[in-house]
């Protein structure tokens, strides 16, 4: 039991082989198996490192633990790995129908798993890079699995970009190892004030910092997201947009907010408006869209501003809300991929005047998806609704600005998904007997957990440790104020966005070329150079 | 060699990446900037007079043996992505009849 850790990463890696090797149909069933027995590891890891909190190092190899290569498992770590194993089960099951004779796709699928739980458990900076570049080689090979020009180029633009980003990181690491001698976080994080006022080790926060934000998709360098997005299989988007950009945000919290934070750089508040910038460039982006999937990959921007702006306030609640985010985020973001990817399978087109009807063809998932899209907009009951009342916990510290700016980006959410949801309404167009039951069972899986954290919240807070007594769900304002949100975005939807005007169209047209993401990849870490040593 | 020279081979692979048209081109800009990586992290755990890391008496100085060890690593992760970058150039090429990123990135298709 004290080496489940370990076990987690490899039974995954394991199962890919044995799909790998036998040929037969009935040996992928074995994955289900897998996901089972890492689920009941999980749960009996739980109570173990509960009994034994000193497990929580495990060291290999039997070498000083200053030097040896070691895994490090805390209440973040268990978070997300929780988060993970839900993912894939989801996931698998869902895919299984389409995928099993593609033992290659489950391959990957598994031993991307693999390396994500090694990711978010190492204790040693460099093997986080390693595992950071294995997470960006596979994925890169599951955008690319479709085989098509667009998938490729989509492909090659997120490897290249990536890769960058990593290098920086790695830049970063070194300065890091060249200051403390070590790459233990551990270590680091005990030692970090001797020497965190030197140049060298402001360089290797900018440098660190920096080279993450492009897989976190921050603002001027999220370029490549709505790209890979679009051409990916529903089931890879789901995961791409639910875990594998939340890996970089679990580095981002890992390094900002526990390594540098007793170093003092003052940077919370620069971070915090990147995030802000995030959130509403991507909200502009998505209304301008009208492709069913690149709505939901700008969003996935946009929400990824808000988790920023929860995780760099100073106020712990709203910290809590932004890590709490990352996981509602997840549910509901792959539960909206999820239920695309049927509309889209099912109606043969990716546009939302195309697909009419929706409702009347498929009722059980235009359900799904309407719980989707009341978590995401912040409906009252849904999961969405908790995290973003923490992020502006107290009103952002009473800053009048800032709510402004967060009502305004909830508006927008609000308004491009009264758009998505043009697709429900109209007559039966076509004929479709919904016989996926493992798709659905998958979906409802997450919508009835996206209704739990919505409405008992409070009990699973309290098992976690953590209070969200601040949200009041009973509290008959917050239900006029969505209203009010939902009567003013279909104003905003029927009176501008649906008429198309000259600037719509204009954003819509806009496509970086990789020179210059390259150019804004830059000027990005010039702003950041710049905050960082002269302000 | 100057920790500075590195850098400058860092900055002639950044510099690359911005302003090649070409996807090969933009491909080695990325080794570019990480064999300046490599070459940095080597020279800060080097010194004048250190001989290789392998004990055969006491009292011989020797080079610091982490950067080496960590990265022959980074060579190998290198060089996975660049032939996974090189594949798909290859795809690229069957699919568009082109690698310049001007051509593959129109809109559409």
């Amino acid at each position: 039991m004290n080496y489940a850790p370990v076990l987690f990463v490899f039974i995954p890696v394991i199962t890919a082989v044995i799909i790998y090797l036998f040929k037969k149909i009935r040996v992928s069933f074995v994955i289900f198996g897998s996901q089972a027995l890492l689920a009941v590891l999980f749960v009996f890891y739980l109570f173990h490192l509960n009994a034994n909190p000193d497990d929580a190092l495990i060291v290999f190899g039997g070498w000083d633990e200053r030097f040896a290569i070691s895994f490090y498992i805390d209440q973040l770590t268990l978070i997300f790995v929780g988060l993970t194993l839900f993912m894939w089960v989801t996931v698998l099951l869902y895919t299984y129908r389409i995928n099993k004779r593609e033992r290659n796709f489950l391959f990957f699928l598994l031993f991307l798993e693999g390396v994500f739980m090694g990711l978010l458990q190492t204790n040693d900076l460099f093997n986080l890079f390693v595992f950071l570049e294995l997470v960006t080689v596979l994925v890169t090979i599951l955008i690319a699995y479709k085989k098509s020009g667009q998938s490729f180029r989509a492909a090659i633009y997120y490897l290249l970009i990536n890769t960058l980003g990593a290098m920086f990181f790695l830049i970063g690491i070194i300065f890091l190892y060249y200051a403390y001698g070590t790459i233990n976080i551990q270590i680091i994080l005990a030692n970090i004030a001797t020497h965190s006022d030197t140049n060298l080790v402001k360089l290797a926060y900018v440098f660190m910092v920096g080279g993450i934000s492009i897989k976190a998709a921050f603002f001027p360098v999220f370029t490549w997201l709505p790209r890979a997005h679009g051409v990916a299989q529903s089931t890879i988007s789901a995961l791409l947009s639910g875990l594998v950009v939340k890996s970089a945000l679990y580095i981002f919290i890992r390094v900002n907010n526990q390594m540098f934070a007793l170093a003092n750089y003052s940077m919370d508040e620069v971070f915090f408006w990147i995030g802000a910038v995030t959130a509403t460039i991507g909200v502009l982006f998505a209304l301008s869209q009208k492709d069913l999937k690149q709505i939901l990959a700008y969003h996935t921007i946009s929400q990824i501003g808000i988790i920023m702006m929860g995780l760099t306030s100073a106020l712990m609640n709203a910290q809590v809300g932004g890590l709490l985010h990352i996981v509602n985020h997840a549910l509901f973001k792959s539960l909206l991929f999820l239920g695309a990817g049927i509309v889209v399978k099912t109606y043969n087109s990716k546009k939302v005047k195309d697909i009419r009807g929706l409702f009347k063809t498929m009722p059980w998932t235009s359900v799904l998806l309407i719980v989707g899209m009341l978590s995401i907009s912040g409906a009252p009951m849904f999961n969405g609704f908790v995290s973003k009342t923490l992020i502006k916990y107290s009103d952002f510290g009473h800053d009048s600005f800032k709510m402004i700016l967060f009502a305004i980006i909830n508006l927008g959410t609000v308004t491009s998904f009264i758009k998505f949801s043009q697709i429900l309404f109209g007559p039966k167009v076509i004929e479709v007997q919904e016989k996926n039951i493992r798709q659905h069972i998958s979906m409802t899986i997450i919508a009835l957990s996206c209704l739990a954290i919505g409405i008992f919240y409070i009990p699973i807070g309290n098992a976690i440790g953590l209070d969200f007594g601040y949200v009041k769900l009973w509290d008959i304002s917050k239900f006029l104020e969505y209203f009010i949100y939902v009567g003013l975005g279909f104003m905003l939807y029927k009176f501008v966005i649906a008429k198309d005007y000259w600037f719509n169209r204009k954003l819509r047209n806009i496509s970086i070329t990789f020179e210059n993401a390259n150019y804004l990849f830059i000027v990005y870490m010039l702003v950041l150079s710049l905050f960082m040593f002269l302000l | 060699m100057n920790p500075i020279l590195t850098f400058i081979v860092i900055l002639i692979g950044i510099y690359g990446l911005a302003t090649s048209k070409n996807i090969i081109k933009s491909v080695f800009c990325v080794t570019i900037v990480e064999t300046g990586i490599i070459l940095l992290f080597l020279n800060l755990g080097n010194f004048e007079d250190g001989t290789i890391p392998i004990l055969t008496q006491l009292g011989i100085p020797i080079v610091d043996p982490i950067p080496q060890a960590l990265m022959i690593t980074t060579i190998v992760i290198g060089s996975t992505i660049t032939s996974l970058a090189l594949m798909l150039c290859i795809k690229i090429f069957h699919h568009y009849g082109s690698i310049e990123w001007k051509d593959v990135l129109k809109k559409g298709e």
